[in-house]
């Protein structure tokens, strides 16, 4: 055990049968197990060492609130998972969901608190100092400006800050980057209230998505993601044919990515296309036309195809042909948001996708107004623009902050303004940005370690409850420490519980309140509440309003190039930095980890003469950023886009001093609707500088093919149950004697000891028709599997650990242009036929009678002739030892190590590593198995990243048992195994994407 | 698995059954024949520990006595051994479920008895050493091998506990591989190395 | 090279070389070391310590430390060892081959060839142990009796290495030690001090009997008959560490002729390499002619054609083949980022040979002896080539991109094994006769009765 956090603490959260409880052995193979056993003095109820508790809560990282179950192992936390109750995310969880663990053990967390002294810096001190000292401040700036600034937040802990700031007379202030604002005023625009509507992705048969990341960064993602996945899934003889989605913006995210069609709209063009579609589809009469729409007749009127092709750069042919395809599909299901609702007239084009939808029917049936999500907790923009303000004219005594971070996401304004505040107090985890500036730090607890309770959705409220023992034993809850201040007796868990009570008491059931109470705690929250009553939406808008609304544009001269700032898919505005798994994640676009780019079409980039790599400096009229050029065919011509996410300067050795703060190139200024405007024109400079880009995209040598297969619609509906379009490659004539004889080795094999009698053959599934490539899988396998992070230099030297490595490939038209992508998932293969087996001299890679193929990692001494022979290039080599405490590569950095999974080796310098299917729930589920007498049931056993991803795409089990999902998908016409001209016999079976006809099919090569 | 409650309320019972045995041994009773099979086992009294095989644990222990002489099974203590990879450590209050009752019969008893109370009272757990170690990288599920071998497979790795006055690793379970192989050899069950290696 | 005048020692050259010449000559050799042979010496420590301190920074902090990546898993460790278990060829091809084929050039030069072969095998053996990543567990690799009933994979074609290595390591030592027992009686002779015991020894009590000559011979015979198949067989067995792989670029039925023939081409190289400083240093010009080396020349210039036969062979079948992984492979040999590693290979190895049809070029020292170096270079490419970019090009799966930058680890443990190599070699050259003693005297005309 090192020190860091001293031994009988740490053993006090263990509790400890050994059993993973030590650190990490430097030498040999670790974590090994303790050489000493300390008991517990009570033994806590239900919990079995060695083996996992499961408890159920909500999950923090963003405001969806999606249900998770936590596994406990002696007394910590090791994974997360969807809760399959949770109506939210039925039981998927995405990457940031995943990585919540590492914000719980975040080696940088605040453990104490600090409070600035005379010198300037943060130091420790007391809990009863810093308490004391709030207290003064707080009876000291009454009645002169306290401000609470906190993040998108709902429930108990929230209600309890209104209710504080109410009894001392103070301000609330929310405040979140990505805050929805433009979705909230469009839809005031054009129905006259600023709800949210419930989109009915699950049901939409053509989605056109203006701008809405809604598969990654969008509300909802991860149901939103099951919800489309469901909609798009092909099944053979399925009546309705899969949705289809078009894209509508300026780059392609994940969801342009799964997009079917992609239009590059001149950036702030989408509402004049999204009205010209509506346009197309009043002027044919597509939809049962609406009494509201004819109030918008002149405003359709002037946005004929042939008006607006020229200024929206889509050609009047296609706006023809999509308005039809939209409006005839049946249920059409348009959703603006994300990058269109970006820019200064954000607000307009939402109101115009708004109309396009009540236009082509949509309203009220894909689209269900009346079930209004809390997008208002999220806050205003303009709030935080006054509250700079004030605290600039030194009109804020005291302010408070939780759960934001203005000072990473606002430009300098904010910083020198909080210096003006008399006194910044921060109830922080991490010591961000914001943090650092504060002259008192409460460190707070992590959501998995507190009590809470919220309500994602109306009718459904998230219970929170602490999975562990603190970390830290010195932190403390903020609820506590705010009722502590309202002199209430009890801490927060009383408080909450007592909310409950009422709660119960209201629904006056007839169950006991502790029954209600462990119910709830057991499923996670109360879930049943039902939507609520849905309402038919007027279109109330105002044309001329709107006109108006849509005119806004970004200033600036127009020959300068766009650049537009986006999301970063797992960071998102920066809080997920602080997590190496989520830096080390490629993002599933660019493919790059570990820094921050800029997005340039190759013509754009041959006409400024930059490669990949060379760093430009973008200058616009807020600020300036160096950032390293990615030249991809995914932006359209003319415009640059950077993610948000990186150049922190603070918050921890993870994020601080890496790339650039994409943040820093736009304005602060309120936009007309209130938001701020996430794009700005901005000039160009080639700074001669060039670094390697840190990303895991393939080569250009031509050889996709093989690794992806697609289908036209059309042709896969073509299918019989007998075609197998794709296995004539299974054993070429130049192989069949070599198949055949080793059909002959595998059967004799049966007689043989190990693998004598009947065993099942483990396999897996891909449907590449569901899978997103959103990579929520490559998290939960390096939470799962105890895999470590390389960091920047070494993954840019090809090191990378990543055992499940996303594969994307374009689709694109005749001109090159990407249409999409598909995206594929390449992990060991488990062949039946390796070539990594017969040349490992030491047999730590051999043939599990099961049919894994097994690798023994304490048997490896680390020839890599297996890696040299396995095709699919997906063993890793541990070439340091990742987790020598200490070392100048450690990865699990105390207290980080505590996430390892004690069912999991860690691996030594040496050794080779891989995927096994999980090996280790194949044999626990075969342990309790034999315990009940029984065998393993389809579906018992589920590998983590089939657990985790949200579209349902990966399926585990036996294809020896021909009734098992995976057998049966395993027959699909549409599988195909990768290279299986090399009959490796893999155990692992992709299904074909399906495509709409239109779209050609796709030279993988291109990428 | 048992609820504390529940074994608490044994435990008291097992006190008093042992209470009583105690004293019943303590009589001398001539008229049983000593080598008598019918004779239970008495623990033998120890003056001099420092010869005894094993590593000296913080308070002295004796498996003789509790298990043997006193007969309480293996998974009273070891309560999640059947469930389990884990067999479970006894927590301390398990401890005091009998020693809040019995505090021992000769000084040498009462002496260590008085540590376990204290350490109860101090509420600090005594550091058992570990005398049983396998490396990480070898799963031993113990709840397979006590569903395979039975409730009394235990002594098959870990000797005859139950005359141990002091916990020692027995000479023939090397804990080593080829050990564990001649086991699932003679018996036939898998040794595939997925099984214990992972 | 500082190659020192004579020293006033020497001999004049008689008209006519005498056995009395030839032993006193060769005696010499063994006399104190010039200040040249130190300077050598002490730079093959100096290497040799260099790579013992890289290797020590590998053990304590991993193998990341070379240049390695996904996918170059082999790179610079396993293309010396390939090297020098190449070098190690000819010895025995000199020796017991054309031994066997009565080739009477041979004895001048075949003690040298022997030695370096010893010494290249020792140097290769090595670097499987170096290149692992737990190289504390080699043993593994070895079959022995265990607890655990653990033995190696038989199926591997390492372990097929390691018996290959071993088998010729061991024959090639005793071909070496018996050649030397009638010299060393010589040498011994004249000896005194700490050699003199040493020569006791190692000469096993050599008299010079009839009865001694007859068996010595006999036993030379048949050891050269039990050499010869190793020559083929050695290198064949390492070629199929590589042909055995699904690899393209190494997944070739070529591979053991192939090798086999680069192997006997770089090690007749390296004789040269080392023949031609020893011949200035000991100027034994009289023994080792240029009609030894113009042999050696055409042996280079033989085997040099049969290896870029290969080359041209392998890039047809790749295109003949029709397999597109093949072609991809052999098209970023050719044209990919290491198309100048290929380069050098085709033309040290092919092209430059051929200047070997010229007589002038055969008999003419030095350009033969940097001839030797550009093959020797040429020879250390073509394994790094078909290792490394083989791996680095791999097309099967396009999205493996690590490419191959070694770093002063790779460099430093290279240049360790060289230091290693000619520490021994130069020991070698000054305790024991570099050339047969015996042997160069069976082809010299016998003397003239009464004249002696």
């Amino acid at each position: 055990m090192s020190d860091g956090i001293n031994r009988r603490r740490f053993l006090k959260v263990l509790g400890v049968t050994g059993g993973g409880a030590a650190a990490i052995s430097a030498c040999g193979i670790g974590p090994e197990p303790t050489r000493k056993l300390i008991p517990y003095l009570v033994a806590p109820e239900g919990q079995i060492p060695g083996t996992a508790t499961i408890y159920a809560s909500t999950c923090r990282e963003c405001a969806a609130g999606c249900g998770i179950h936590v596994r406990v192992r002696e007394g910590h936390a090791v994974k997360i998972e969807g809760n399959a109750e949770s109506p939210v995310n039925r039981g998927r969880l995405c990457a940031r969901g995943q990585a919540a663990l590492q914000g719980l053990y975040n080696p940088d967390r605040v453990r104490t608190p600090l409070a600035r002294g005379a010198d300037g810096h943060l130091a420790p001190i007391t809990w009863d100092e810093a308490l004391q000292r709030l207290d003064e401040q707080v009876r000291g700036a009454s009645e002169q400006g306290i401000v609470f600034l906190t993040g998108h937040d709902t429930g108990a802990m929230d209600e309890l800050v209104d209710e504080w700031l109410a009894s001392i007379g103070g301000r609330r202030v929310r405040y979140e980057p990505f805050a929805y604002e433009a979705l909230r005023e469009g839809n005031r625009l054009a129905f006259g209230s600023a709800d949210v509507p419930h989109y009915d992705l699950a049901a939409a048969k053509y989605v056109l998505s203006f701008g809405a990341d809604f598969l990654d960064t969008w509300l909802d993602p991860v149901a939103f993601q099951n919800a489309f996945a469901r909609a798009r899934a092909f099944e053979a003889g399925r009546a309705v044919s899969p949705a289809r989605l078009v894209y509508v913006g300026p780059r392609l995210p994940v969801t342009g990515m799964n997009a079917d069609e992609w239009l590059a709209a001149v950036p702030g063009t989408e509402g004049k296309l999204a009205l010209a579609l509506a346009h197309v589809i009043a002027r044919d009469g597509l939809a049962p036309a609406s009494a509201d729409a004819g109030r918008l007749a002149d405003l359709l009127a002037d946005h004929a195809p042939a008006a607006v092709a020229a200024e929206t750069g889509v050609p009047a042919a296609v706006i023809e042909r999509v308005a039809r395809d939209f409006a005839r599909s049946g249920a059409p299901l348009a959703v603006a948001g994300g990058m269109a609702a970006h820019y200064p007239n954000g607000a307009g084009i939402v109101a115009a996708v708004n109309v396009l939808n009540h236009v082509a029917g949509a309203s009220g049936k894909t689209v269900r107004h009346g079930a209004a999500l809390p997008a208002e907790a999220a806050g205003r923009y303009a709030d935080m623009a006054e509250l700079t303000g004030d605290l600039a004219d030194g009109a804020v005594a005291l302010l408070l902050v939780r759960g934001a971070n203005p000072a990473h996401s606002l430009s300098g304004a904010f910083i020198q303004a909080l210096d003006k505040a008399r006194f910044v107090v921060s109830f922080a985890t991490t010591l961000d940005e914001t943090t650092a500036a504060a002259d008192l730090v409460l460190p707070d607890l992590h959501p998995l370690e507190q009590w809470n309770d919220s309500r994602p959705r109306p009718g459904l409220t998230a219970l929170q409850q602490p999975v562990m023992q603190p970390v830290f034993a010195d932190c403390r809850a903020a609820g506590d420490v705010l009722l502590g201040l309202l002199g209430r007796p009890g801490g927060f868990r009383a408080h909450l519980e007592a909310r409950w009570r009422e709660r119960h008491r209201r629904a006056g059931s007839r169950e006991s309140f502790d029954a209600f109470w462990m119910a709830a705690l057991q499923r996670g929250g109360l879930y049943d509440g039902g939507e609520g009553a849905a309402r038919a939406a007027r279109l109330t808008a105002d044309p001329a309003a709107l006109r108006a609304a849509l005119e806004a544009g970004i200033g600036g001269p127009v020959e300068q190039p766009m650049c537009v700032v986006f999301p970063h898919p797992v960071l998102h505005d920066g809080r997920g930095a602080d997590k190496p798994w989520l830096q080390e994640l490629p993002d599933p676009v660019s493919k790059i980890a570990w820094h921050a780019w800029v997005e340039v079409h190759p013509d754009t980039a041959a006409a400024w003469g930059v490669v990949s790599g060379d760093v430009v400096l973008l200058t616009s009229p807020a600020g300036a950023v160096r950032a390293p050029v990615w030249v991809t065919p995914s932006v359209r011509p003319g415009t640059v886009a950077v993610p948000t996410g990186q150049g922190h300067v603070a918050s921890g050795r993870y994020a601080r001093d890496r790339s650039f703060n994409a943040f820093t190139l736009l304005a602060d200024a309120p936009t007309a609707w209130g938001g701020r405007a996430f794009a700005a024109r901005v000039t160009v400079a080639r700074t001669g500088d060039h670094r390697r880009l840190a990303s895991v995209e393939g080569n250009s040598r031509p050889h996709g093919k093989g690794s992806v297969e697609t289908l036209g619609l059309a042709a896969a509906a073509a299918l019989g149950a007998a075609d197998h379009p794709f296995h004539h490659e299974e054993t070429p004539e130049y192989a069949r004697e070599a198949a055949e004889h080793w059909a002959d080795a595998q059967y004799r094999k049966t007689e043989l000891g190990n693998y004598a009698g009947d065993q099942p053959r483990w396999g897996l599934a891909v449907d590449l028709t569901r899978c997103t490539g959103c990579s929520a899988c490559v998290t939960a396998c390096y939470a799962e599997n105890n895999i470590a992070t390389v960091g920047e230099e070494l993954l840019t030297r090809g090191r990378e650990m990543s055992w499940l490595r996303i594969e994307r490939y374009w689709l694109t038209d005749d001109h090159g242009t990407p249409q999409g992508a598909v995206s594929s998932l390449m992990m060991c293969q488990q062949c039946g036929n390796a070539p990594c087996e017969p040349v490992c001299p030491v047999y730590a890679a051999y043939h599990t009678p099961d049919g894994l193929n097994g690798q023994v990692y304490n048997r490896c001494v680390g020839t890599r002739y297996c890696a040299n022979n396995c095709p699919y290039k997906v063993r890793y080599f541990n070439w340091y030892n990742y987790a020598e405490v200490g070392g100048a590569w450690d990865a699990f950095p105390d207290p980080l190590h505590l996430l390892l999974n004690p069912d999991v080796t860690v691996r030594e310098k040496g050794v080779m590593e891989k995927c096994t299917f999980c090996v280790q729930r194949i044999r626990g589920a075969q342990n309790t198995a034999r315990l009940e007498d029984r065998t393993v049931r389809d579906g018992e056993i589920v590998p983590a990243c089939a657990q985790t991803c949200p579209s349902e795409a990966i399926v585990f089990g036996d294809l020896n048992d021909p009734q098992s999902r995976v057998s049966v998908m395993a027959g699909d016409p549409r599988g195909y195994h990768v290279l299986a001209g090399l009959n490796t016999k893999p155990a692992v079976t992709y299904l074909a994407r399906v495509m709409h006809a239109d779209l050609g099919a796709p030279p993988p090569a291109e990428h | 698995m048992i609820t504390l409650r529940q074994r608490t309320r044994v435990g008291v019972l097992w006190c008093a059954l042992a209470a009583g045995r105690l004293l019943a041994a303590q009589a001398p009773s001539p008229a049983t024949p000593p080598a008598a099979p019918a004779t239970p086992f008495v623990a033998p009294v120890i003056d001099d520990t420092a010869g005894l095989a094993g590593p000296r644990q913080p308070i002295f222990f004796r498996h003789d006595i509790h298990a043997g002489q006193d007969e309480i099974p293996c998974q009273y203590c070891h309560n999640t051994v059947a469930v389990s990879s884990e067999p479970g450590m006894p927590s301390l209050q398990t401890c005091m479920g009998c020693h809040l009752i019995i505090s021992g019969t000769t000084a040498s008893h009462r002496a260590e008895i008085t540590k376990v109370r204290t350490a109860w009272s101090e509420r600090k757990a005594p550091e058992w050493l570990r005398v049983f170690w396998l490396p990480q990288f070898a799963r031993f599920p113990h709840q397979r091998h006590i569903k395979a071998l039975g409730q009394d497979g235990c002594t098959l790795c870990h000797g005859d506990v139950a005359r141990m006055p002091q916990i020692a690793q027995p000479k023939e379970s090397t804990l080593l591989m080829g050990w564990c192989i001649r086991c699932h050899v003679e018996r036939a069950v898998s040794r595939d190395c997925t099984v214990c290696h992972y | 090279m500082t190659a020192p005048s004579a020293p006033p020692s020497v001999p004049a050259a008689p008209a006519r070389v005498t056995y009395d010449y030839v032993t006193r000559t060769i005696a010499r050799t063994l006399g104190d070391p010039s200040r040249g042979y130190y300077l050598l010496l002490g730079a093959a420590v100096g290497l040799l310590s260099i790579g013992i301190v890289c290797l020590l920074f590998m053990l304590r902090y991993g193998l990341g430390l070379a240049g390695y990546s996904h996918p170059v898993y082999w790179a610079v460790f396993i293309t010396c060892f390939v090297f020098w278990v190449g070098i190690a060829h000819s010895g025995t091809l000199i020796s017991a081959i054309l031994f066997l084929f009565r080739s009477g050039w041979r004895t001048a030069v075949y003690r040298t060839a022997e030695a370096m072969t010893v010494f290249a095998v020792m140097t290769a053996g090595l670097f499987p142990l170096i290149h692992i990543g737990r190289q504390w567990y080699f043993y593994w690799l070895i079959p022995y009796p265990n607890d655990s009933g653990l033995w190696p994979n038989f199926k591997s074609p390492l372990i097929w290495d390691e018996f290959a290595i071993g088998t010729y390591f061991t024959v090639s030592t005793c071909f070496l030690i018996l050649g030397l027992i009638p010299d060393v009686a010589a040498v011994r002779d004249l000896a005194t001090g700490w050699r003199r015991k040493l020569y006791d020894i190692t000469a096993l009590g050599w008299r010079g009997s009839n009865e001694e000559w007859r068996h010595f011979t006999r036993g030379y015979l048949y050891l050269a008959a039990l050499a010869t198949p190793l020559v083929l067989s050695v290198h064949s067995v390492v070629s199929w560490d590589f042909a055995m792989a699904i690899v393209p670029g190494w997944h070739a039925t070529i591979f053991a002729p192939y090798f086999v023939a680069g192997a006997i081409y770089s090690g007749v190289a390296m004789v040269i390499t080392l023949l031609v400083p020893i011949r200035r240093l000991f100027s034994l010009e009289v023994l080792i002619t240029e009609h030894h080396f113009e042999n050696l020349a055409k042996l280079c210039l033989l085997t040099g054609m049969i290896v870029g036969y290969a080359y041209t062979a392998e890039y047809f079948i790749a295109w003949f083949g029709g397999n597109p992984y093949e072609r991809a492979a052999f098209w970023y040999r050719a044209f990919g980022p290491y198309w100048w590693a290929s380069w050098t290979m085709i033309i040290c190895n092919a092209f430059l040979p051929q200047l070997l049809w010229f007589k002038k070029i055969r008999t003419n020292i030095t350009a033969l002896f940097v001839l030797s170096i550009f093959v020797n270079i040429g020879m250390w490419f073509e394994r790094f080539v078909i290792i490394v970019v083989s791996l680095a090009g791999e097309p099967y799966s396009p999205w493996t991109n690590g490419g191959y930058n070694p770093t002063w680890a790779d460099w430093g443990v290279m240049a360790g094994s060289f230091g290693w190599f000619f520490m021994w070699f130069l020991l070698f050259v000054k305790n024991f006769p570099a050339v047969s003693i015996a042997e160069v005297k069976e082809v010299l005309a016998p003397p003239q009765a009464g004249r002696h």
